[in-house]
Order: C-alpha cells, then structure tokens, then sequence
C-alpha cells in the first residue's frame, strides 16, 4: 500500500463529543460506589477478603472426577462447623477449595474428604491466624496507598503540569476503584497476590495514560488524531495483555495465578475506559483551554 | 559490527543466564528422588539423611516422587536401596517413613508452593529484640541439627509494623514435623564422667565428704545394697547416677550435675564472654551463672576424681569430661579443669580453642546455645501454616509452562494482526522469550562474588561512557548497579514470582508495541528522525518503568515477604527490560526498518 494512500484513508477522528462520552465512566463509578457501601452495609466490610487478610484455613484439593460440593460442604459442615467448599475448574482437572476456620485441624478435614469417598490426588493446606491475618490487611491497604503516592509523585516528575498528571491519576484511581467494585461482581477475593496484581494494575494503567498523555502534548497534528494515533498503539497493548493473560486464566490451576490473572484481567478492560475516555477528555478538556489545538 | 553491541550484549546475557539455570551435575545420575524427612518411625531413621539421593528400590530403578509414592505404598519386609552411590538394606514393617522431593533439575531455588512442603510462622509472644529472635532462630536451629533436620531452614523476618516473625520451612510434607521440633522441650543436662577404680572388686563412690561402697560382680554392681546393671540409674545423696561400664578395674558412672534450670545466665558481656587470639589460634570462654544446687553437685562429684597432666596444653585436667545432652542426645563434652575439683563454683567459665576466629566464635555461640536450650527465651504461638504436596506444585509448574506458551502465540498473533509483518511480530516473542531467561537466571544466580563483578564492571562502563561524554541516562545507571544488588538477594521462584515474571513480559511486550509503532509513524517520518522517534518512545517507557517501580516497591515489604517474589521478579524483570533488551529491540526494528 503506498504511504499517501494510508494516510488518506485514515479515519478523521476528531473527538468532539468527550464531554458527553464523560457520562459513561461516572455511571460505572456510581455503580462501583453502590456496590462497595452494598458490601459494606451488609458485611460491615467493604469488599470481600480471602484468609490470608483476615484469617483461617484454606485446603486446596486436587481430585479426579467432579464432585458435588454442596452434599461434601454439608457433610464436613456437620463436623467442623461453619465452612464453604467451593469447586474449581480447570484443564489440568477437577478442583475443590474449602474454607474454614484457623481452628480447625486441616488432617482431620482431608480425612473426611476421603471417607467422603472423594480421590485426593494432592492438596494444598494454608492457615493464618486471625491476628496475623488482620496485620496483613493493615499492610495491603497501607501499601496500596504508599504505592499509589509513589505512582502520583512520579507521575508529576514526568509531566512537570498539573492539570496531565492529575487525569493520569485519577484514572489510575477509578481502575483500581472499579476492578475491587467487581470484583465483588464476580465473587473474588482478595488476597495478597491480588494486591500485587493490584499494584501491577497501576503500571500497567499508567503505562497507557503515559502514551496518551506524551503523544497528545508532544506529536504533531491535530489534537483528535494525535489521540487517534495513540488510541491504536495503547489498544494493541491492551488487547494483547489482556489476551496473554486470558491464555493464563484458561490454563493455570494455580488460585495465585487465577487471583493475579483476573484481578489484572479486570483492572486492564476497565482501563481501556479509563484511559481512552477518562483521561483523553480531560486531557482534551485541558489542551482546549491552552489552546493547544 | 558495533554497531549492533546492543543485540549482541543480549545474546551474551542470554547465554549467560541460560548458563545459570541449567548448568548442573549429577553425580547420582539424571534420575531419581531426594531425601527430604525421615520419620522417627523409619526404619532407615539414622542410616538415611535428608539430602541423599535414592536412584533404586529392591533392584528398580526410582524416577521420581509419583514413582516413589507408588512403589513404597504396600511395601513391606526386608528393602534395599541405593542412596548417594552406596548400598543400604532395612526390614519395613509398618512403612518406610521417608518424604522424598524431585532432583533439582536447575540452580532455580524453587518456591515451597512449587516444589512441596512445609511452612510455618511463628510469632513470639511478648517483648521481642532482634536479639532474642537471633537467640530462638538460633536455639530451633540446634534443635533441627540434633534431629537430623538438616534441611530445615530458618528465617527471622520483621515486618513494617517492627513485629518479629520467624518462618521454619521444610521440604518435608506434614506439620507435625515442624511441630514435633518446637514441642520438644529440650531438655538440657550436664553430666560428669566418674571413674571409680576397683580393688578386688571394691571400690569407693566419694561425693563431697561422703563415701559409698560399690562391690562389682563381673557385669553387675551393687552400691547401697541395691543391685545395679549396666546403663541403669540410681541415685545416691539426691544426684541422678548413671552406670555405664566397666573396663578392666575401673567403673564408668556419669552423673548429672546441671539440670535446664540450672543454667541461670550465660554472660554475653565482653569481660565475661570472648574471642582473644593466642600464639597459634583462638581462645574463647564465657562465664555462666549456675544455681547454688547446681554448683554443689558439681562439687560433690567432683571429688575424687584423678587429675592428669596435659603434654599439649600443659595444663591438669580431671580424667573425666563433662557430657551436654540435649533431649537424651549428646551433642558435646568439655573437659574440666584439675583447679575445679571439689569445688563449689557459681560462676564457672567454659572455654576453648580453635584454629581460627570464625570458627571459635562459631563453637562458643554453638555451646551457649545448646546451654540455654533449656528453654526458648519467649513462648512462640504459630501464626500461620501453608503444606503443599509435591505433586500438586510440580502440577502448578506445568500449567505455567502452557499458559505461557499460549500466551506467546496469543500476543505474536496480536502484534501480527495489528502491524501485518512478521519482521515487527516475530523479536516481540524472541524479546520476550529471552526477558523470561535472563530474570530467570538473576535469580539462578546467588554467588556474591560473580554480582560484585557484574557491579564493578558496571560502574567502571558508566564511569568510561561518562569520561567519553556519551550521555548515560539515568535508568542505564540505577539499572546497571540495581540489577547486580538485587541479584544478590536470595529470591525464589515461587508461584507469585511466576506472576511477576508474566507480569514483566506484559510490559515489556507494551513497550515494544510503543517502540515498533513510533518508528513504524508514516506521517511523522518527514519531520523526526528515526532517533528522535526511539527516543521518544524511550520517554514513554522509562516513565512506564518508574511508576511500576514505585508500585512494586511497598509491595516488597507485605506480608512477611508472601508475595516478596512477585515485587523483586517485576522489579528486575523491568530493569532488564530498560537496559538490555528494549534498546536491542529498538536496534532490531532499526536495521530492519531502513529509510
């Protein structure tokens, strides 16, 4: 194809109506609102933790043909009292998690899962106890927020201007803000390796906020195409970080990687909202008012 | 040629790191299965270490843990079986009692959620100092030694709040390992050596200013009308007697001076307790402080007891030893001084010799904590466990292996899709696939002398490019010497640190996408060139880099260091990707990109 033809056929994109388009994130934050004070109101928590941030014991079982977990979680509720079993699925076969209490004894539970007539082929057991489990909590908010401030001071020693590096963030916010909203939705729990993927969560959004911002203030051209331009390389980073991290979640077994793969799977849809609309209209809103055009 | 250093300065690391993971021997052979535990019930508990490798059982040959597990399931009778080259033969009757793990088949210090086992933390309860924390790591870690727990591991960790934790981990399944180690009380005694010689069969027990008559009848004696058989007790003016044996006329007893409770203070003060160099090594000492009860049994069983005469030292000793035991078990003896004999010492002095510092401060530090393994400075309460069998981690590994081969042809056929040429699309997976090799191999890689060269060198190239007056920015620097520092961390790859590494080859796919676009702009060609291109997709990925940093950095310090491998792999994986492969492939889309 020849380069004139290309540039020819090049849409105009010119990105008048951002102010309007500005509508659709604010409706998922009152969603994301509403559904972390539901949280909240009902649990008293805002969003759900797994064990290791507020304590007990999770077993991890491996076994070779499905099972009918709400027989096998009343059965063992009988036993060691309050607990769930959960079932998972995956292509290196059939999976159960059950979560209880940091009292119990594990041995005793696995025990039951046999004589429940079920194959354990291997297993996993993890116990916190309520007291460091609630340390742990205090630390993954704690550094989520340094974390957040660290990303914020870099954020203005690139950009140098307030009004950029302010979209930048506050996008960075309604992606971490949204994914623990739905996170909710999809019944995941937070834990550790789900903070991490978190903190992963606020380079990978700033990854695309940075694009945005450096090709918008610094390229040639009209200002719509210049977010255009920036538009198809940032959506070909996210489209294939998000299909990398498809590939895991079909595979792995692992609940560490299951956690990190749809945390960052979350967070990175949310994000191509964040950045292409979000940000692109405040940053379209500023340009305007400098009369960078 | 030079031109190209970029590129080639990856292919050496490559090979490099490559290097680092995989280069091993196997004086055992390729196949078979590591000791991890012995079980107190074992049969083969004493003979068998862990750390040994088993290559076969009865004449087959052992590949691995599924084939250990299924061939000892129903094993009963008499077993033979290779370990470490050499032959062993046991009679089973219940089971053979020994956890096993895979060969390392790599120098990768794989996590204990990948490989299996145990790990529990522990929290001290009450005011705990990193002194007293060094002092239980430091007790437990005895403890292990003394039961063949080799392989235990033991690591103080204190997290942002200022609280101690200590995590014990085995490759061994089952908490009851850990737990059996913390639960032994260690019980601490002393006991004296007492020879008493016979004349006609009649020889004298003298304590203090008492004396008791033994008769001996070829094995057995007989001391205050009561018959006694080797190696049974008896106690005579409240002092536990062991009799040992006899060898020609002389009767061998033992008797327990010091008891745990005994032992009240080991002065760790530099008048009471040193290292001082002599003319041809170390002489170390410390004083103790023991219980008045405790220095008159030491008196009382002293006496008596002949002196002789040192040629080496030139000093007179007491024909005798004192024996520490730990739990039944002997882990050492000290002689005792001739001056000491009969005498009522509270504050009696240990000392010893060593050819060289390390190794007297290693002895006195491994004696005073044998002495206070009386007991544990402060009560531990477990915090938390985590057990992993073998399979299901070595299962985890193989899903990671797919996921990341999809993953490559899901993100080649993206970049294919976007940009239609295969020049663009095809160093994307080569990129990528070398990132994962060489963060690999950093954290293959622990000897602190290869990374203090890798930093040496890398200081002495800036300081050279900052001579030439090329300018060296400065994410080539912190690069250059961050890379080197955090290699010398121990760091395993453990399930979050397998997150990291994708989480790594995420942005580092990101950024080529940032480079290959700038350079491949059509409409900017005219006005920038294909340098100022690079450069400014430069800005964008070192800023990209920074905020990941910046987050990752907290994340280092959570959770006791649960997800520490998630933050050190994302850490190094973008560092490496900033300095060495990002600006290959900026050179890889040049010279294919000619204008």
């Amino acid at each position: 194809m020849d380069e004139k033809e290309a540039e020819a056929k090049k849409p105009r994109f010119e990105f008048k109506n951002y102010k309007i388009l500005l509508v659709i994130p604010l409706i998922v934050l009152l969603i994301s609102a509403g559904i972390l004070v539901n949280g909240y109101m009902q649990t008293g928590d805002w969003f759900k933790r797994s064990i290791e941030l507020k304590g007990g014991t999770l077993i991890n079982i491996e076994s070779d043909k499905p099972v009918d977990t709400s027989a096998l979680e009343n059965s063992l509720a009988g036993k060691f009292g309050l607990l769930t079993v959960r079932e998972i699925r995956s292509f290196s076969g059939y999976g159960i998690l059950i979560e209880a209490s940091s009292e119990v004894n594990a041995n005793n539970i696995i025990q039951e899962v046999k004589n429940f007539g079920i194959t354990v082929q291997s297993f996993s057991v993890q116990t916190i106890g309520p007291a460091l489990g609630a340390t742990f909590w205090i630390q993954a908010q704690l550094g989520l927020a340094v974390a957040f401030i660290f990303m914020g001071i870099i954020v203005f020693v690139i950009f140098r201007t307030l009004v950029p590096s302010l979209a930048v963030i506050l996008a960075a916010a309604f992606d971490i803000l949204f994914t623990l909203a739905f996170m909710q939705v999809f019944d995941i729990e937070l834990s550790l390796a789900g903070l991490a993927a978190l903190l992963m969560l606020i380079g990978y959004s700033v990854d695309t906020d940075i694009l945005l911002t450096t090709r918008s203030l610094k390229g040639t051209g009209m200002v719509g195409q210049r977010i255009y331009g920036a538009m198809k390389t940032g959506l070909t980073m996210t489209f294939t970080a998000i299909g990398a991290l498809a590939a895991m979640l079909i595979f792995t077994a692992s609940p560490v990687l299951t956690q990190i793969a749809s945390v960052l799977l979350i967070g990175l849809v949310f994000d191509i909202m964040n950045t292409w609309i979000t940000n692109a209209a405040l940053l379209k809103w500023y340009m305007e008012r400098k009369g960078i055009v | 040629m030079l031109k190209y250093w970029r590129i080639w300065l990856l292919i050496v690391v490559v090979l490099g790191a490559m290097l680092a993971i995989g280069f091993k021997t196997y004086p055992y052979g390729r196949t078979g299965v590591q000791i991890a535990f012995v079980y107190d019930s074992s049969p083969a508990r004493g003979t068998l270490q862990s750390g040994m490798i088993i290559t076969d059982l009865n004449g087959q040959q052992i590949t691995d843990v599924n084939d250990w597990t299924g061939k000892t399931a129903n094993l009963k009778g008499p077993v033979t079986l290779t370990a470490n080259g050499r032959q062993y033969s046991f009679n089973v009757s219940d089971s053979i009692g020994v956890d096993v793990t895979n060969i390392d088949r790599t120098n990768l210090d794989l996590g204990l959620d990948l490989k299996g086992g145990t790990r529990i933390v522990l929290k001290p309860e009450g005011n705990a100092t990193s002194e007293t924390i060094s002092q239980i790591v430091s007790i437990l870690q005895t403890r292990a030694n003394i039961y063949g727990l080799k392989e235990m591991k033991f690591l103080s960790v204190r997290d942002p709040g200022g609280d101690y934790y200590i995590q014990v981990e085995a490759a061994g399944i089952g908490r009851d390992i850990i737990e059996n180690l913390l639960s032994r009380q260690g019980k601490f005694e002393a006991k004296i050596v007492k020879p008493v010689d016979l004349e006609n069969n009649r020889g004298t027990i003298r304590l203090g200013g008492e004396s008791f008559g033994v008769v001996a009848d070829n094995e057995t004696i007989t001391v205050n009308n009561q018959a006694i058989m080797p190696n049974q007790t008896f106690v005579l003016k409240n002092i536990d007697f062991q009799y040992l044996n006899r060898t020609g006329s002389r009767l061998i007893f033992q008797a327990t001076a010091y008891k745990g409770d005994d032992i009240e203070i080991i002065y760790t003060d530099p008048q009471r307790s040193a290292v001082v160099p002599q003319s041809n090594g170390y002489l170390f000492y410390f004083v103790v402080l023991v219980s008045q009860e405790g220095a008159s049994r030491f008196s009382d069983i002293t006496t008596g007891i002949p002196k002789i005469f040192d040629i080496n030292s030139g000093e007179e000793y007491l024909d005798s030893a004192i024996r520490l035991f730990i739990d039944d078990q002997l882990v050492s003896e000290l002689r005792i001084s001739g001056s000491l004999a009969g005498q009522i010492y509270t504050t009696p002095q240990i000392q010893g010799f060593r050819p060289t510092f390390e190794e007297a401060a290693q002895e006195k530090l491994s004696l005073q904590t044998i002495l206070r393994s009386g007991a544990l400075p402060l009560t531990l309460q477990t915090a938390s466990i985590d057990i992993i069998s073998p399979t299901l981690g070595s299962g985890f590994i193989t899903t990671a292996v797919y996921s990341a081969v999809l993953a490559m042809i899901v993100i080649s056929a993206m970049v294919f899709i976007r940009y239609r040429k295969i020049r663009v699309a095809l160093p994307i997976i080569f990129i990528s696939i070398s990132e994962i090799i060489i963060i690999l191999g950093i954290a293959a890689t622990n000897d602190s002398l290869i990374w203090a060269s890798v930093l040496v060198i890398n200081i002495f190239l800036i300081a050279l490019a900052w001579w030439k007056q090329k300018d060296v920015d400065i994410y080539v620097w912190t690069g250059a010497i961050l890379i080197p520092l955090l290699g010398i961390m121990s760091w395993t790859i453990d399930l979050p640190a397998i997150g990291g590494v994708i989480a790594a080859i995420g942005t580092g796919v990101n950024d080529q996408i940032i480079i290959a676009d700038e350079a491949l702009q059509i409409r900017e060609r005219k006005i920038y060139t294909m340098k100022e291109k690079i450069k400014r997709a430069f800005f964008i990925i070192f800023g990209a880099a920074s905020t990941v940093i910046a987050a990752m950095v907290p994340l280092m310090f959570l959770g006791i260091g649960l997800v520490r491998g998630f933050a050190i792999t994302t850490i190094v994986g973008v560092l490496v990707g900033v300095l060495i492969t990002r600006p290959a492939y900026a050179k890889i889309i040049e010279a294919t990109t000619k204008e």
